[in-house]
């Protein structure tokens, strides 16, 4: 096979002659081309990954070359001439799997599957020379492929189960759970682990799309102007161009609307913040849209830029919006009489916290196609991105670009974790393959994407928190006022959860709050793992700590003491059925108790040890949630699932296979899933909120009930036996809470959560106080969600979860225009990976499925708190601003003296 | 009928609305979608389409709202366009002229299916 690959000069090109998976081939290229491009794009070999801008910061791309892992985005291909080269294609496929795919399936190491494939080919390399590795080994040998969704914790675990199958201690056959066995309870692999281990599920970027034209945007390099002229001539000249458009071009709305219609697909008179987009520019090859892009000539008139909440609600200060004041969003909360209340406690702590921008980084950078089925306008549109929200976004893209007859496809997506709550990407695509009547691909770089999406909200927060004598609290207050951003997106949503979940796990009888979101021109907040209760819950939990010392009470039985009881309110209102809080409180106290006792070992020195307690009760279901699912039988008796429940990695899939498996008595590959496409699915609303167990699981479960309940009328439990008896074999079932409505604007009283899972964390931790450097040494959590349908995804959600959680508490902070890859933005390694601990307790909820809630998002909510408090007994310095950085404990260490 | 603009300083919550309609407390979206489908009626439907100016629903209109109320109860969804024709015989001209505020604002919500841009 021959083949030219780069656009040079005859001179320039060099013929390369490779063994790839065994093959032997010829190649003519181009001194600049990586063997991760000349893998993927001309050899269609999809399995390793492109997410850091072909900077080998990531390992995703990783292969094996003459027998070492490399980052194959660094190898030029000229430089590999005579090469063996086995990519994870070449190891194995889901009917022929090599023994490191089966155990990182059967070890729980894949999520959403992205770092995967690199993991493996680093895997396989580690294992070739040094068949059973020490845990400081894996580490050492993968510290260059990262992972957002495990901690590393079940990938070091799969890399040791690879080791015992390659010795031949054991086999997958005898660790693999009986299929025939129990459905509940158990790990049985997820659906589309071993497709993604092998290095075959499809992400956006993997997809063939026939004659596309490659896009280019255009983005604003102001914070805030107006858009005097944009000059496209140039560039509309260039090679390659197919054409340059702008908002004008746009049929639709060009407005992506979630809760206020301000977020416009491309920028008309102004921009808004740093990387708005204002101009799509369409080309042959991506090189050339990006060239033409750069060619695009923008006129501004600047405005005034509101750096922060507290200069957009100066007097006087710009509108960002003409439609909405700058305070856009405003909510009281008033349970009782707070200030009263404080006034008359025993004791009272009052501090300021602030959190910080964040970046949700999933692994996969933005991707979106677009491409019309069809001719004129009866033409569908087709939509392929990774929407955790299909049938929204789908509305969302219908009005934007003014096209009805569209569907929107789910590919394969590398992590969330809330960024794709909002189509971000996809608008763009949407827009150009309907202006240009062409196929299109929109693939970002990651600095592109990081620029482009959401971020997690900073929030300020002005906390009082009182007790009486017996330290039972009082009261609590807390004026927090959110950095929205830009654009509007769920920020009202984010602090409403805030306000949802502010008292916590705890009985407060007076409350008062309030809840301000701004506009600024920052980059615009939106979901983020957990969305609003993250933020406000490292203060409430701070301040538990805080006041729990100042009444020389311990932690954790201050924290028992204040549990809520059933029959007790929120600080909404709202009554709670159950709350099985103190008793995970109990759980914890011995690992407690022992980590205490070795932290007296290292209270003296340079290095110190502490240990921090942090809880919470995390809501799921909001007032008002419903989601639908369809059930239908088979002719072959097996049952197929119709349900708009994305799983970017969190096993969704599992969920629901298993539920459905354990209900109907059927062998698991006889339910099928069909959950990525809005032609066929049931519009089962977000995987988000931790929801999908509780309410797309229920509606499933809601409409198995009316299918067995048709097998019971019909005497059979086949599709013939219903058909026979005249009954339907398609069901349509539905979850709702029970309760819905607003929270009143006045008071902030009113319905909150259905369900809640509960945690406390405990953190160990050593701060070195002369470099400022906190290491995380073990993480123990103890959780209630119900019973646990698959034990490895429970835990794979709080180990990744706890380990997003730290990256938050230390390392992170996302800083618009500066934070632009994986280092800039201090991205989880092996190296900062710590030990974890688990305990699991399994209260049935009274409305959970099967009893079950959600887990996803809570993990990661008691984190920041648990290390902040931990910083502090190591150190008796307390960071009330996120993150704690070398810099800021230094500051305060010599503050402190 | 376009959605409402909304100024929403002070209104607690953007995207619902408590309202009295044929009699019954009920929970609206910001654009005036029903929140739960199962809290649609006939005597609902007919109390908004009073409200967006009709007078009555004819045997075509009703066939048009019973049309997206079983689509909806059989696939979870609300049809595409291409659908609601194939199914009601109508042209996409004939179903949009059929209800103030179109398919979307007028036929789809008379006929109690949600919104799927609300958000809470």
């Amino acid at each position: 096979m021959n083949q030219i690959n780069d656009q040079r000069t005859g001179s320039e090109m060099k013929k390369v002659r490779l063994k790839l998976n065994g093959l032997s081939k010829q190649f003519v290229v181009g001194p600049e081309r990586v063997l991760l491009d000349l893998l993927r794009e001309d050899l269609d070999l999809t399995g390793a990954k492109q997410s850091c801008d072909r900077k080998g910061q990531c390992g995703a791309c990783t292969v094996i070359v003459n027998g070492r892992a490399v980052r194959s985005c660094l190898a030029k291909v000229v430089d590999l001439d005579g090469a063996e080269i086995i990519t994870v294609e070449g190891l194995g496929t889901p009917d022929n799997p090599h023994l490191i795919q089966e155990a990182f399936v059967l070890a729980g190491a894949v999520q959403c599957g992205f770092c995967t494939p690199g993991m493996i080919m680093a895997a396989k390399v580690l294992l070739d020379q040094n068949p059973d590795p020490s845990t400081e080994e894996i580490k050492q040998a993968l510290r260059r492929n990262l992972c957002r969704c495990t901690g590393y914790v079940k990938i070091i675990e799969a890399v040791k189960l690879a080791g015992k199958f390659l010795r031949g201690e054991t086999s997958p056959d005898q660790i693999r759970p009986d299929a025939g066995g129990p459905k509940l309870g158990v790990s049985h692999p997820r659906p589309t682990a071993m497709l993604k281990a092998c290095g075959l599920a499809a992400f956006t970027a993997d997809i063939r799309l026939q004659g596309a034209l490659e896009l280019a945007v255009v983005r604003s390099t102001q914070e805030h102007a107006l858009i005097k002229a944009i000059d496209s001539s140039l560039a509309r000249r260039m090679d390659g161009v197919a054409g340059v458009m702008t908002a004008k071009d746009i049929r639709g709305t060009n407005r992506l609307k979630f809760v206020v219609s301000d977020r416009p697909i491309l920028c008309e008179d102004r921009v808004r913040y740093l990387g708005d987009a204002i101009a799509i520019v369409a080309a042959e090859t991506k090189s050339q849209a990006l060239a033409a892009a750069e060619a695009v000539e923008v006129e501004y008139e600047l405005l005034p830029v509101l750096k922060n909440p507290a200069e957009a609600m100066a007097e006087g200060a710009a509108q960002l919006h003409q439609e909405f004041p700058n305070v856009c969003f405003r909510q009281p909360q008033i349970k009782g009489e707070a200030e009263k209340a404080l006034a008359e406690s025993a004791a009272v702590i009052e501090a300021e916290f602030s959190t910080q921008f964040n970046h949700q980084a999933p692994l996969e950078p933005e991707a979106s196609l677009a491409y019309l089925e069809g001719e004129g306008d009866e033409a569908q549109l087709i939509v392929v991105g990774r929407s955790i929200n299909i049938h929204f976004h789908l509305a969302q893209l219908q009005e934007g670009v003014g096209w009805e007859n569209m569907r929107y496809e789910e590919a394969f997506s590398g992590g969330q974790f809330g960024i794709k709550v909002e189509v971000i990407s996809e608008g763009i695509a949407a827009a150009a393959a309907l202006h240009f009547q062409r196929p299109v691909r929109y693939i970002p770089s990651l600095a592109e994407s990081m620029l482009m999406t959401s971020k997690r909200h900073p929030f300020t927060m002005k906390v009082k928190l009182g007790a009486d004598a017996q330290g039972k609290l009082t009261a609590y207050t807390n004026d927090f006022i959110i950095d929205n951003g830009a654009y509007h997106s769920i920020g009202s949503t984010v602090c409403k959860r805030a306000l949802w979940m502010l008292s916590g796990a705890y009985n407060i009888p007076n409350v008062h709050a309030l809840g301000r979101l701004v506009y600024t021109n920052n980059p615009w907040g939106s979901a983020a793992r957990g969305a609003g209760p993250p933020q406000v819950n490292f203060a409430l939990e701070s301040a538990m700590d805080m006041l729990a010392e100042k009444m020389g009470l311990d932690p954790l039985e201050f924290r028992r003491i204040n549990s809520l009881q059933p029959g007790q309110t929120k600080s909404t209102g709202q009554a709670v059925e159950q709350w099985p809080f103190p008793e995970l409180c109990e759980a914890i106290r011995p690992h407690y108790e022992r980590a205490r006792r070795e932290a007296d070992a290292f209270r003296d020195g340079p290095v110190r040890r502490g240990v921090g307690l942090g809880a919470g009760s995390f809501g799921i279901a909001m007032p008002g949630d419903g989601a639908v699912a369809a059930v239908e039988l088979d002719e072959d008796d097996g049952v197929t699932i119709y349900a708009a429940a994305a799983d970017p990695g969190e096993g969704n899939d599992s969920m629901l296979t298993q539920i459905t498996a354990h209900v109907l008595d059927l062998p698991l590959d006889k339910v099928r899933l069909v959950t990525r496409d809005t032609d066929r699915t049931a519009a089962s609303g977000p995987a988000a909120g931790s929801r999908v167990t509780y309410m797309i699981g229920g509606a499933v479960l809601d409409a198995l009930d009316k299918l067995k309940e048709a097998m019971g009328q019909a005497g059979e439990r086949t599709y013939q036996g219903l058909k026979k008896a005249g009954l339907p074999t398609r069901f349509l079932g539905k979850k709702k809470t029970v309760v819905s409505g607003p929270l009143d604007p006045e008071t902030g009283q009113g319905p909150s959560f259905e369900s809640e899972v509960h945690d406390i964390q405990l953190a160990e931790i050593e701060v070195n106080t002369e470099t400022g450097e906190v290491k995380v040494i073990r993480m123990t959590t103890a959780v209630d969600a119900g019973p646990v349908i698959n034990p490895q995804n429970l835990k794979g959600q709080l180990e990744g979860g706890m380990d997003m959680g730290a990256g938050y508490a230390l390392r992170e902070e996302y800083v618009h225009g500066q934070t632009k890859d994986w280092v800039t933005f201090k991205f989880p390694t092996m190296r900062t990976a710590f030990d974890m601990e688990i305990i699991v307790r399994e209260t049935p909820r009274v409305r959970g499925s099967l009893g079950a809630t959600g887990v996803g998002e809570m993990t990661l909510v008691p984190t920041a708190p648990a290390i902040m408090n931990a910083i502090r007994d190591a150190t008796g310095i307390r960071i009330r601003n996120l993150p704690a950085t070398p810099e800021k404990i230094k500051a305060a260490l010599a503050r402190k003296g | 009928m376009t959605a409402p603009a909304q100024n929403i300083v002070g209104s607690g919550d953007p995207s619902r609305r408590v309202r009295s309609v044929a009699g019954r407390e009920i929970v609206f979206d910001g654009e005036g979608f029903l929140s739960d489908p199962d809290d649609w009626t006939e005597e609902l439907a007919l109390a908004l389409a009073r409200e967006s100016g009709l007078d009555d629903l004819d045997p075509t209109q009703w066939r048009v709202i019973n049309v997206f109320r079983e689509y909806y109860y059989h696939h979870g969804r609300a049809p595409l366009n291409r659908q609601l024709k194939a199914e009601c015989g109508l042209s996409l001209m004939e179903l949009e002229g059929l209800f103030p505020g179109g398919l979307k604002y007028g036929a789809r919500r008379l006929a109690g299916l949600p919104n799927p841009k609300t958000c809470s």
